[in-house]
């Protein structure tokens, strides 16, 4: 794999972000649950992209064997309410490969009408999460958007707030942590605008 | 809690592999002593399936009238005073107890505790004060459903 520390000083400069040498992000999401310490480093913060600030950092952990991701940490302070959880992940992404359970925390999977976003992604929520409020968000340009703009391996994690946007790329290089970047940043954006009317 | 694939490949696992053991060796023609003990092994992998497909059932079961009482429910809220962590882990789920002031329109306020397994990511939330949406059953306000 390359050198993450450079990818990231490098990125932080063309952005004018604050490089940070390690940076705790807390047990947010799911990804970073996985990951026990929940700390990414290196990291930047500051201006992610348009009008949206967070973190983006390289969170690795082992657990029987090394896993290596990209994420992207955002805010999205008006989505509790009505969203509490929201999940889409790539298809066959794999965040452990030691212990694995029979029975889960509850969830429902979502309906989306678009087979390329079912083709690519898992969706699912809370079990009580408004199905209607849900068909508004995933509208005909959120799905082609996340059906064909963001890198292939992208994901992201809505948890309370928090969203987390991740490529599971060793080493994207500056233009794969600007993608990143854009795409979390276009997610956050259009739920905070759904919640927002 | 739901079963995922993981777990019904368990039941099928001990399931088949139990049965296996329990006739197997009468098929293959071994002697009573040595059909018994491997029997007997088998019927302890069964008795795990079927626990373990009782407990899915259970689960279905639960799920599904959650699932009414969020359909055909009064919506009401539900405020945390208290969350005590039971120190209990199920799969890496903490066992949360929660303090709760259920407020239900038409029904009034009360205080309830109520026990949750949840993620670790959620149960980090659970401060007091916090204010979730609370589904009461109509018949009987104090089976509710919390949403979190």
């Amino acid at each position: 794999m390359g050198d993450p520390d450079a990818t990231y000083a490098a990125f932080a400069a063309a952005r004018g972000l604050e490089p940070v040498p390690a940076l705790g992000l807390g047990a947010l999401t799911p990804l970073l649950v996985e990951s026990k310490h929940c700390q990414v480093e290196p990291a930047a913060r500051g201006r992610l992209n348009g009008e949206v600030d967070g973190v983006v950092g390289h969170l690795a952990y082992t657990r029987n064997r090394t896993f290596r991701f990209n994420v992207a940490l955002v805010e999205v302070p008006g989505s509790t309410a009505l969203a509490p959880r929201l999940f889409c992940i790539r298809r066959g992404r794999g965040t452990r490969d030691d212990e694995f359970y029979g029975f889960e925390a509850r969830h429902s999977k979502l309906w989306t009408e678009s087979t390329a976003l079912n083709d690519r992604y898992t969706i699912s929520t809370s079990p009580f999460q408004d199905p209607n409020w849900m068909r508004q968000l995933f509208s005909p340009a959120l799905v082609d958007y996340l059906a064909t703009v963001p890198p292939a391996d992208f994901s992201f994690e809505l948890a309370y707030g928090a969203l987390l946007g991740s490529v599971e790329d060793d080493d994207p290089g500056a233009d794969g942590l600007g993608a990143l970047c854009e795409a979390t940043a276009h997610v956050a954006t259009r739920i905070a605008r759904e919640c927002g009317e | 809690m739901q079963i995922n694939r993981t777990g019904i490949g368990l039941i099928g696992l001990f399931g088949l592999l139990g049965l296996a053991l329990c006739i197997g060796p009468a098929l293959l023609g071994a002697d009573l002593e040595t059909s018994l003990i491997v029997a007997s092994t088998g019927a302890i992998f069964v008795l795990v399936a079927a626990g373990l497909a009782w407990y899915a059932r259970h689960t279905g079961a639960k799920a599904a009238h959650q699932d009414w009482i969020f359909q055909n429910g009064i919506k009401g809220s539900a405020t945390i005073l208290e969350v005590g962590n039971s120190h209990t882990t199920v799969n890496e789920m903490p066992l949360m107890k929660l303090k709760l002031e259920l407020d239900v329109p038409g029904v009034g306020r009360s205080q309830v505790t109520r026990r949750e397994v949840m993620p670790v990511f959620t149960a980090n939330r659970m401060d007091a004060g916090l204010v979730l949406p609370a589904y009461a059953n109509p018949k009987d306000a104090a089976d509710f459903v919390l949403v979190w």
